[in-house]
């Protein structure tokens, strides 16, 4: 590892923040080309129905209009396993009809009230419970529990551990459905060139997914398809999903004429990928002295029509309890069921805010019932820097997993504990917190800690590329997409560190299938990581080649670099600037590197420890947060001020989350019955204090520059970290989130708090 | 303006955008925001809600902050519109502009025009204003990658240099 660093470390500016500010920044809804048509989409008005005929002549024949979309012009081809492009077969109400490509975009929505569909309507079915039951109806061939199975994995032997148990606990927990919310909503641009196609889409993986996606529905070879999203207004997990670039290209192919489709805000809540409702059974058991000694959690999610990501979401509620404590006796049963809900995705954090939600309230429920102060009972049994007891089950020399179940592998870096002591330091625990529900009065204040951990070095495969031409031109090339995270200055800062040139020499091209090497998902918190170990060394490559030429140019053995400048070692005075070395390359030096980072025998994983300080009103059940500390083990921070911006972002979102946003549906019809600003709210200006944020010390010795994930595991402890905090205020424990004013006032009711 | 002969929906208007004489055809029906983006390619402003709840869509008309998805075309016949576009190459606005990049006051950056559109009406009209004033003359505004501190703390500082 670097000693001393330049770059890495520095809050340089945001990269591309200027032109966002001036509004000059061009998202694919920005997007206009010579003769472009508007895209417009007829959705289902029923919950489950099967089209019985469509008759599109009178929308094809309305002026302005130049293709209509129905399944009968689309191939056959099924987009995420279990998704056609388009279906005859309607799962929820919302769910794609047909597509029209007309020249405004009033002219396609009025041609929607055109076509003709004749429905048969199906019997729905809205809850898992229901959907599982014998006889439901099937919402896709095999039935409605996806992949014909409940995930199972364990550690050591549960059912053996409970009998031996001095308490069991058990609880369960739920918490609901929200839209994902990024300002820009899904759009794609299609264009085509012969029987070449280039989409301008909202999306997080163009090499992984689209570009697959539409090779593989338009049946086009892959060489033939381009897509780039070189600016995305918000991410967040979401946005490759669906079937938004293959419509856009069949219609834009259909038309001879490039297509524009654009989501409105209400598509977005009901046809985006949404959050899925989750309910999580957790039962701990533990000693005497209150260490687990078995943690047994089952969890069901809503998936909604369609899976797409919602597989690793299930799994993901699970890692909390698997994890976070040491525990010789762990497992997770998952299942994702089919219902007529609009289908979910994936979502910051996927399943790992609701699992912790279910963990870490358990466990505040397990140290009240032992006696034990929860600050204290977590710093005695959260797991180590060793790792879980047990022994190591993936084989040797093989890669140990993201999210392992394994004991026996310690932790390649591990900063939780460092995080629950400098949180609890700032917060005042230690002289603040009093006994749950020894609060008196109409409104009573409370202090609350959770803990949460989340991949922290996703190895996923990872390409990064270096051009350096004559001019001095230094071009990073990386197929990942910044979803407005900032991962164009963080790689671009890990770049500048590694050639040891000034951040202003280099250049980021990125999210262009045209221009960069296949790319990962930007997902798992994994760019810092994986694609920064790949520039990394592409960068060290590229530095040593550039010395060596300065160099043997200087006639020395070796130079120094610095500001751009070659020194020579050891002759006084000869010196050789960056750009007079290029300008005397024969051929631009070019580094391309493939590489699938990790650990064979370290798990690297990031850690969270917050602490919430709430205020709860007892006549309104109204949470007011009146301070919130997230500490995070990120290892190195690569941009504070960045840095900084994420935490505090993740928290006010997920506290908006916490505490309100809910998709709420008709159980009857299917509507969703809120999918709009004005009824779906997420967090304001206003509404929260601001974040004090705080990073432990230690680098991550197998990470590039030793910085670990950072995206998601600031939202993993937020539910539970309120939660905990208003039991803290009011003896009232929330098993149910979001946390409303009905919701809040219910469990008092239920739980009897004493009223004012 | 109204427009009522059904075979024949189209409005003349005569728009003044950014302090250029803009004439156009266009339905009553089509929003001012759509007029911006689509017609005259200002794609500064943002769709994102469409029903005047997000503020990514804020323009200035008469001088004042308003959201163009809410607002039809023909209802600002005749009145100046300013953009962000506009605003960007007035000299007032460099401080704005130079306080937010240097906080960050912005991460995915789709809210971010609308927010500096809002941000410069409010410190024309009350540059001192505190924390709490600023904070309740966004509240429109949504930033759903919750920019917030950074976004106040680079209008707080413009305000200071203005002020």
């Amino acid at each position: 590892m670097t000693d001393s660093l330049d770059i890495v470390g520095q809050s340089v500016t945001r990269l591309e923040l200027e032109d966002k500010v001036l509004g000059v920044t061009r998202y694919t809804a920005d997007l206009k080309r010579p003769g472009m048509l508007y895209a417009k989409i007829l959705r289902s008005p029923h919950p489950h129905a099967r089209i019985v005929a469509i008759d599109t002549s009178a929308a094809e024949k309305a002026p302005g209009v130049h293709a209509v979309l129905t399944h009968h012009d689309v191939s056959s081809f099924a987009i995420e396993g279990d998704l056609l492009v388009l279906d005859a077969r309607l799962r929820f109400v919302g769910d794609e009809v047909a597509a029209v490509a007309a020249e405004s975009p009033a002219a396609a929505a009025d041609a929607l009230e055109l076509i003709r569909v004749e429905y048969e309507p199906l019997p729905p079915v809205f809850d898992c419970g229901a959907a599982l039951a014998p006889g439901a109806p099937e919402l896709h061939p095999g039935g409605n529990l996806v992949d014909g199975r409940r995930l199972v994995v364990e550690r050591g032997d549960t059912e053996g551990a409970f009998p031996t148990a001095f308490r069991v606990f058990e609880g369960v927990f739920h918490t609901a459905a929200h839209g994902p919310v990024g300002m820009e909503t899904r759009s794609a641009l299609a264009e085509w060139d012969d029987d070449r196609l280039t989409v301008h889409k909202t999306s997080r993986s163009l090499h992984a997914h689209d570009r697959k996606i539409l090779s593989n529905a338009l049946g086009i070879p892959l060489e033939h398809v381009r897509v780039i999203c070189t600016s995305m207004g918000g991410g967040f997990g979401n946005k490759d999903e669906g079937r938004l670039g293959p419509l856009a290209a069949f219609l834009a192919r259909k038309a001879g004429r490039p297509v524009r489709l654009e989501y409105s805000r209400m598509e977005e809540f009901i046809a985006g990928r949404n959050r899925q409702a989750m309910v999580s059974r957790l039962k701990i058991g533990v000693a005497e002295d209150g260490a687990p000694v078995a943690i047994e959690m089952r969890s069901e999610m809503n998936a909604g029509a369609h899976v797409a990501s919602g597989r690793n979401v299930t799994r993901r509620i699970g890692q909390g309890a698997l994890y976070l404590y040491a525990c010789p006796n762990a497992r997770f049963e998952g299942a994702s069921v089919y219902t007529n809900h609009p289908a979910g995705g994936s979502f910051r954090g996927l399943g790992a805010p609701a699992g912790h939600f279910a963990l870490e309230v358990l466990m505040d429920q397990v140290a009240a019932g032992m006696g034990l102060d929860p600050l204290e009972y977590r710093l005695r049994f959260h797991v180590g820097p060793e790792g879980q007891p047990g022994r190591r089950t993936t084989p040797p020399g093989e890669a140990i997993p993201d999210e392992p179940v394994e004991g026996g592998v310690p932790f390649s870096s591990h900063g939780l504990r460092e995080c629950l002591l400098s949180g609890a330091e700032r917060i005042g625990w230690r002289e603040r917190r009093q006994p749950n529900g020894s609060a008196t009065g109409p409104s009573r204040r409370g202090l609350g800690v959770a803990m949460g951990i989340y991949k922290g070095g996703v190895g996923r495969e990872a390409q990064a590329e270096i051009h350096v031409d004559r001019r001095g031109r230094v071009e990073v090339r990386v197929g990942v997409v910044d979803v407005g995270q900032g991962s164009s200055t963080i790689l671009a800062q890990i770049a500048a560190e590694a050639l040891q040139l000034p951040l202003d020499f280099i250049t980021m091209v990125m999210a262009d299938t045209a221009h960069t090497p296949p790319g990962h998902i930007t997902a798992g918190s994994s760019t810092t990581f994986s694609s920064g170990h790949a520039v990394k060394q592409a960068a060290d490559t590229v530095r040593n080649r550039l010395r060596e030429r300065a160099a043997a140019t200087l006639g020395v053995s070796d130079v120094s670099l610095s500001g751009g400048v070659f020194t020579a070692q050891g002759r006084e005075g000869a010196a050789l600037t960056f750009h007079q070395l290029c300008a005397a390359l024969p051929e631009p030096v070019i580094e391309q590197v493939t590489l699938t980072p990790g650990s064979t025998d370290r798990v690297i994983n990031s850690f969270s420890a917050h602490f919430a300080e709430v205020e709860v009103e007892m006549d309104t059940g109204r949470i007011r947060i009146l301070r919130y500390v997230a500490a995070q083990d990120a290892g190195r921070i690569v941009n504070p001020r960045l840095a900084e911006g994420q935490v505090t972002g993740a928290v006010l979102q997920f506290l908006g989350i916490a505490l309100r946003e809910e998709l709420l549906m008709d159980p009857t019809s299917g509507v969703t019955l809120n999918p709009s600003f004005l009824e779906h709210k997420n967090t304001a200006i206003v509404d929260f204090p601001p974040v004090e944020v705080l990073f432990a010390s230690q680098p991550e010795p197998l990470a590039p520059f030793g910085a670990k994930g950072l995206g998601e595991p600031p939202v993993v402890p937020v539910y539970a970290a309120v939660a905990n905090a208003v039991a803290n205020a009011t003896g009232v424990w929330l098993h149910e989130a979001p946390f409303t004013p009905k919701r809040v006032l219910q469990a008092i009711a239920q739980q009897g708090a004493d009223r004012p | 303006m109204t427009n009522t002969v059904p075979d024949n929906p189209v409005t003349q208007l005569s728009l003044q955008v950014n302090g250029r004489e803009v004439a156009l055809e266009v339905e009553p029906r089509i929003t001012l925001l759509e007029v911006l983006r689509e017609r005259l390619d200002l794609t500064g402003a943002k769709p994102a809600c469409g029903q005047g709840e997000c503020g990514a869509c804020t323009v200035l008309l008469d001088g004042r902050p308003v959201n163009a998805c809410h607002l039809l075309a023909v209802q600002v016949d005749g009145r100046p519109v300013v953009t962000i576009e506009g605003l960007r190459e007035r000299p007032e606005f460099q401080a704005l502009k130079e306080a937010l990049v240097a906080l960050d006051g912005g991460q995915c950056g789709y809210c971010t025009p609308g927010f500096v559109v809002a941000a410069y009406a409010v410190l024309r009209d009350h540059p001192a204003a505190d924390e709490v004033a600023l904070r309740w003359a966004l509240v429109g505004h949504i930033c759903r990658c919750n920019a917030y501190e950074n976004i106040i703390a680079g209008i707080r500082e413009a305000g200071r240099r203005i002020g």
